[in-house]
C-alpha cells in the first residue's frame, strides 16, 4: 500500500477520463413499479439517461381482448393501482358511450365522489412518498394515515380496498352504503387536517424546498409536446383538465378550480397536487349533497346488465339474461370509441374497437404514464444524480400504466 | 326466379319457395321456432310473424284492437296490421315484407316470446341446450322483458324416456312439432304426435310403440329447445367448451356432412352434428352415423406392435426392414383400404407399386351392411370409391387369400385393419399393417404401425357418387399415432427408397395432378336451426 503523504507530480495518477455508467433500478426502492434509468455520469453529473420502462410487463391489452368485455374490470383496476376506482370509471364510460347508454343520475354523483376519493389516495402516495424518498418519513406517514382513511371508505362501498371492480357496464357493483355519505363527509375533512399537518413539516423545511425548487423544470410547450397530462402538465402553467375541459358524468355541474403551477419545476407539481387534493374535497361535498338517497344505481339496459339475482334463481328470464350476459358477455354493438376522462396523472383515455360480439375487438389504453415518463430524462439530463429521486417521485410513474 | 323486397333489401325467390325461406337462402334469418328448412311449415310458433305491405292501391288488412292507455290507464280502440308468417307466405314478384323495420312485427316477437316461456322451467343451468337454445337468443334479441306472470308455472312430465336414445322433458317444449314432422316426413315412420291442447300440450310417442329406428338423433337435432336430449351426449359436456370441425361421416359410403364437436382440453369427441350439404345429406344423419364419432376413441391402435407385443416406433419399422430384406416385388402384396383417405391410399400404392414393384393391389374394407332408401349406403366404407379409382384394377381381398395359399405372395403390405372376410390364413405370410383401429388385419400382422384415425388428420374421401370431400382435422394425434401416408414415408425410407411426400398438400397435388381438389360446400350462412 502506498503511503499517503507521498508528493504526486501533477498528472501521475490517472483519474478515469471517460464517463462512469450507472445503473439505476429495475430494482431500487425509489425506482417505483420496476423502471430501470441507465446513466451516464460525469462526477456526479447526469450526461445521458436512458429512460426503460417495460419491466413490468403483462401482455395487458390482449389480456383485456380475450375475456369478456365486463371481465375487463379486474385489469384496469391493475393500470394505475394507487386510484383503480377512477380506472374502473373510465372504462366503464368507454364500453357505454359505444353502446349509448347513460346511467342514472345517483350513479353519476356516485361515480363522482368515489372517483375524487380515489384521487385524493393517488395525490396522497405520491407525494407522500417522494418526501419520504429524500428523508422525510413523518409527513409519509400522515399522509399514508390520510390514505388510510379514504381506503376504510372504499374498503365499506366495494369490499376491496385497493383493487376494486366495482365499476359495471351501466353502474356500479352495488349502491352506495347507507353510511357512505356521512363517511365521506367526515373523512374528507379530518383528510384535510392531516395534510395541512404534513404540509407544514415540509414546506417550512429549507432542505426540502431546497431538493425540489427549480429541479426537474420543464416549459409549457415541452409539456404539451411531449403529451404531458394532469398535475405534471399544469405544474408549467396550463390549465388542462378534462373535468374542465370535456366535462363528463357531473363535472360540468360543480364549482372546483383547477390549480396551476408556474415554473413547471418539481415543487410545482407537489404543490400542484396538494392544490387538487383540496379541490377533490370540494367536489366530495358537492356530489354527497346532490347525490339522491333512492333510485337506481343502475341503467335497466338488460343487453348490459345483469338481473337481480333473485330474479335469475327464479324467473328463466332473469336465468337466460344472466346466462347471456355471463357465458357470452355483453354484445356491444360493432364500431370504435375513444372515450378519456381525468385519472390521478392525467389523461387516461380508453380506445376501444367492437366486432358486435361479447369480446372486445381491440382495447387500447392511453395511460398518462407512459408519456409523462418518456420526458423525464429531459427533466434530468444535466443535473445531479441526488436529483432523481425527487424529480421521478414527482412524476409519479405508475408501473402498471407503463406496460406497453 | 323473381324478387321480392325485406325490409327495402331485393331477395331472389325459387319458384315454390316461402318469404322464409328465400330470406334464409340469403342469410338473413327471420326469427322462427318451428320452420325448418328441410320440413313442412306448420306456423304454429308465431314467431315469424311478418307485415306486409299493401300492394299500390289496395288497402292494409287492418285489424281493430283495444290498446292500454298507459296515462289515462283505459283501453283504447286502435287499428295493427294483420300480420302474416314467413313460413306459410309464398314469395312472389313485387311483395314488400316489412320485418325488422316493422313496431308491430317488433312488438309480436316480444309478445310470442314471453309467451312461449310463460311456463318454461329456470333449467338453463341443467339444461344440455343451454348455450345454443333459441329461447335464450330471441330472448335476448326480441324479449328483454321481465317476468310479469308471478302464478305457478303449469308442469309437465320431465325426462320422459322415448326410447333408446331420446330423453323428453315436457316443461322445456315449445310445441314447435319439429320432431313430430321429421319422424312423420322425412324418417316415414310418424311415431310422435302431440295430445292435449293450450298449455296441456305434450308430445307423446305412440301407444305400443317407442321411438326407435334409425333417425332419433335427428329429432334432438332439429329439437330448437332442450325438450329433447340425446342420451348419448345428456350431461356430457357444456357446448361454449367445444369447438368444432368440418369432418365428413365414416360410417358408410354416403358421406354424409357433419360437425365434430370436440373439447380441446381433453382432446376428447363428444358428439357429430349434421353439416348442411343440399347434394349429400341435406340437413339430416342417421343414429349409427352419428355415433361413429366414438371411433376417433374406441378401439384403437395407439402404439406399434411387434408380433403382438408393444413395441416402439423405431422397433417396429426396424422390423418391417428385416421382414422386407430381399423379398422379390412379385411376392409382395399390398391392401388398400376403403377406410382410409385417398392420401393414405395414393402414399401406399405409390410405396407399393412405383418404389416396391409390387404387382398384385388388393381393397379391403368392412363388410357390406343395413340400407335404406334415405340416407344409409349397404356400402359401409367411406372411401370405396376413391380406392378404385387410385387402383382401377384393385382385386377383392378373397384374391390376396388364394395367392397367399398359392404361395405367390409371401409379404403383405396392409392399410386398415377392417375385412370383410377371414383373414386368419394370412397368418402364413408376414403381414405389415398399418391401422387406426384394431381389427381382422391388425390381429394376423407381424408388425402394426399405428394410425390416425380421420378425426386426427385432414384427408380426403370419395363417397359414392363420385364426391370428393374433405373431412379436416379436428383432434391432437393420440398416443404414438402419425397419419397412415406418414408411416408408409418411414417404411420407404427404411426399406431403402425415398419417399416423395412429405406434405397432405404435395398428395393433394399428385392426386389430381396438379388440379384443385373440389372441397365440400362450407357450411350453409344460415345455419338452421339446431
Amino acid at each position: 500500500m502506498e503511503p499517503l503523504d507521498i508528493d504526486l507530480e501533477e498528472g501521475e495518477l490517472e483519474l478515469p477520463a471517460e464517463p462512469m455508467h450507472l445503473n439505476m433500478g429495475p430494482s431500487h426502492p425509489a425506482m417505483h413499479g420496476t423502471v430501470r434509468i441507465v446513466l451516464e455520469l460525469s462526477g456526479e453529473t447526469i450526461v445521458k439517461a436512458d429512460v426503460q420502462v417495460g419491466y413490468l410487463h403483462r401482455g395487458f391489452e390482449k389480456m383485456c381482448e380475450r375475456g369478456t368485455w365486463a371481465q375487463v374490470f379486474p385489469y384496469v383496476d391493475r393500470l394505475n393501482y394507487v386510484s383503480p376506482m377512477l380506472n374502473n370509471v373510465g372504462y366503464a364510460l368507454a364500453v357505454e358511450k359505444l353502446c349509448g347508454i347513460a346511467v342514472p343520475d345517483r350513479c353519476q354523483w356516485y361515480r363522482m365522489a368515489l372517483g375524487e376519493l380515489a384521487r385524493i389516495s393517488d395525490h396522497l402516495t405520491c407525494n407522500g412518498a417522494m418526501a419520504m424518498e429524500l428523508g422525510a418519513f413523518t409527513p409519509f406517514l400522515w399522509f399514508v394515515k390520510a390514505r388510510e382513511m379514504v381506503w376504510d371508505i372504499l374498503e365499506e362501498e366495494t369490499g376491496a380496498r385497493l383493487t376494486h371492480s366495482f365499476g359495471r357496464i351501466g353502474g356500479m357493483a352495488n349502491p352506495p352504503t347507507a353510511d357512505f355519505k356521512a363517511m365521506a363527509g367526515t373523512a374528507v375533512n379530518k383528510i384535510l387536517g392531516l395534510v395541512e399537518e404534513g404540509e407544514r413539516m415540509l414546506l417550512k423545511n429549507r432542505i426540502f424546498i431546497d431538493r425540489l425548487q427549480n429541479v426537474g423544470a420543464i416549459s409549457a410547450a415541452d409539456a404539451v409536446s411531449l403529451g404531458w397530462t394532469g398535475p405534471c402538465l399544469r405544474s408549467t402553467g396550463v390549465a388542462y383538465d378534462i373535468r374542465k375541459a370535456h366535462p363528463y358524468l357531473k363535472y360540468d355541474e360543480v364549482d372546483f378550480d383547477v390549480p396551476v403551477g408556474t415554473r413547471g419545476d418539481t415543487m410545482d407539481r407537489f404543490l400542484c397536487r396538494l392544490g387538487e387534493i383540496r379541490q377533490s374535497k370540494r367536489i366530495i361535498e358537492q356530489c354527497i349533497e346532490r347525490m339522491p338517497d333512492e333510485g337506481p344505481i343502475n341503467c335497466d339496459d338488460p343487453r348490459v346488465v345483469l338481473p337481480e339475482k333473485s330474479d335469475v334463481y327464479t324467473t328463466i328470464e332473469g336465468t337466460i339474461q344472466h346466462f347471456k350476459l355471463i357465458m357470452e358477455g355483453a354484445k356491444v354493438p360493432a364500431g370504435e370509441v375513444y372515450s378519456y376522462t381525468e385519472g390521478g396523472n392525467g389523461e387516461l383515455g380508453y380506445y376501444l374497437v367492437s366486432d358486435g360480439s361479447g369480446t372486445p375487438y381491440r382495447v387500447r389504453i392511453r395511460p398518462p404514464c407512459f408519456q409523462i415518463t418518456g420526458g423525464l430524462h429531459r427533466l434530468i439530463e444535466g443535473r445531479m444524480l441526488a436529483d432523481i429521486v425527487p424529480t421521478f417521485g414527482a412524476l409519479n410513474m405508475i408501473g402498471g400504466e407503463c406496460d406497453h | 326466379m323473381g324478387t321480392f323486397k325485406l325490409d327495402g333489401k331485393p331477395i331472389p325467390f325459387e319458384p315454390g319457395d316461402t318469404v322464409i325461406k328465400a330470406a334464409w337462402r340469403q342469410g338473413i334469418e327471420i326469427p322462427h321456432y318451428c320452420w325448418h328448412p328441410g320440413l313442412s311449415a306448420p306456423a304454429n310458433c308465431r314467431m315469424c310473424l311478418v307485415e306486409i305491405a299493401p300492394k299500390p292501391g289496395q288497402r292494409a288488412v287492418m285489424l281493430d284492437i283495444l290498446e292500454l292507455d298507459a296515462k289515462t290507464g283505459e283501453y283504447k280502440p286502435v287499428q295493427k296490421p294483420k300480420l302474416q308468417p314467413a313460413c306459410y307466405t309464398p314469395a312472389s314478384e313485387g311483395l314488400e315484407i316489412i320485418s325488422d323495420n316493422s313496431d308491430h312485427v317488433r312488438k309480436a316477437r316480444h309478445d310470442v316470446q314471453e309467451f312461449l316461456l310463460l311456463n318454461h322451467p329456470v333449467d338453463c343451468p341443467i339444461c344440455d341446450q343451454s348455450g345454443e337454445c333459441k329461447l335464450q337468443d330471441y330472448w335476448l334479441e326480441h324479449g328483454q322483458y321481465h317476468k310479469r306472470m308471478r302464478d305457478e308455472p303449469i308442469h309437465k312430465p320431465k325426462g320422459v324416456v322415448f326410447g333408446k336414445t331420446i330423453v323428453y322433458d315436457g316443461e322445456r317444449c315449445v310445441m314447435c312439432t319439429r320432431c313430430v314432422r321429421f319422424m312423420a316426413e322425412v324418417a316415414k315412420d310418424p311415431v310422435l304426435d302431440m295430445r292435449e291442447r293450450g298449455n296441456l300440450n305434450e308430445i307423446i310417442v305412440s301407444p305400443g310403440r317407442e321411438l326407435d329406428g334409425h333417425y332419433t338423433f335427428m329429432t334432438e337435432h332439429v329439437c330448437p329447445v332442450g325438450a329433447l336430449t340425446t342420451k348419448d351426449f345428456r350431461f356430457k359436456a357444456r357446448v361454449w367448451f367445444l369447438r368444432t370441425a368440418p369432418s365428413v361421416c365414416q360410417g358408410c359410403a354416403t358421406g354424409c356432412n357433419a360437425h365434430l364437436d370436440y373439447d380441446p382440453r381433453y382432446n376428447r369427441a363428444y358428439r357429430y352434428r349434421p353439416r348442411d350439404n343440399e347434394k349429400v345429406n341435406k340437413f339430416w344423419m342417421c343414429d349409427e352415423g352419428m355415433l361413429t364419432y366414438k371411433e376417433a376413441h374406441e378401439g384403437r391402435v395407439l402404439e406399434a406392435k411387434v408380433g403382438g407385443a408393444v413395441a416402439t416406433t423405431a422397433r417396429a419399422l426396424d422390423a418391417v426392414k428385416k421382414a422386407f430384406a430381399g423379398v422379390p416385388p412379385d411376392a409382395v402384396g399390398i391392401v388398400l383400404s376403403a377406410q382410409h383417405s385417398l392420401e393414405d391410399n395414393w402414399a401406399l400404392r405409390e410405396l407399393g407399386v412405383a418404389l416396391i414393384g409390387a404387382k398384385s393391389l388388393y381393397g379391403a374394407g368392412k363388410p357390406e351392411g343395413y340400407e335404406d332408401t334415405i340416407l344409409i349406403h349397404r356400402d359401409k366404407n367411406p372411401n370405396t370409391k376413391g380406392v378404385s379409382e387410385l387402383a382401377p384394377g384393385v382385386k377383392p381381398l378373397q384374391a390376396l387369400l388364394d395367392d397367399v395359399a398359392a404361395g405367390r405372395v409371401t409379404h403383405v403390405l396392409a392399410l386398415g385393419s377392417a375385412s370383410a372376410l377371414d383373414v386368419e390364413p394370412l397368418r402364413s405370410a408376414k403381414v405389415v399393417t398399418i391401422a387406426a383401429h384394431e381389427g381382422p388385419l391388425a390381429a394376423v400382422a407381424s408388425v402394426v404401425l399405428p394410425a390416425t384415425a380421420w378425426a386426427e388428420h385432414t384427408g380426403t374421401y370419395v363417397n359414392s357418387r363420385g364426391m370428393r370431400q374433405i373431412s379436416e382435422q379436428a383432434l391432437q394425434p393420440q398416443g404414438s399415432a402419425r397419419p397412415a401416408w406418414r408411416q408408409l414415408a418411414d417404411v420407404a425410407t427404411v426399406l431403402g427408397f425415398e419417399a416423395s411426400w412429405k406434405k397432405v398438400k404435395q398428395i393433394r397435388a399428385q392426386l389430381l395432378g396438379g388440379a384443385t381438389i373440389e372441397l365440400t360446400p362450407p357450411p350453409s350462412v344460415a345455419a338452421p336451426a339446431e
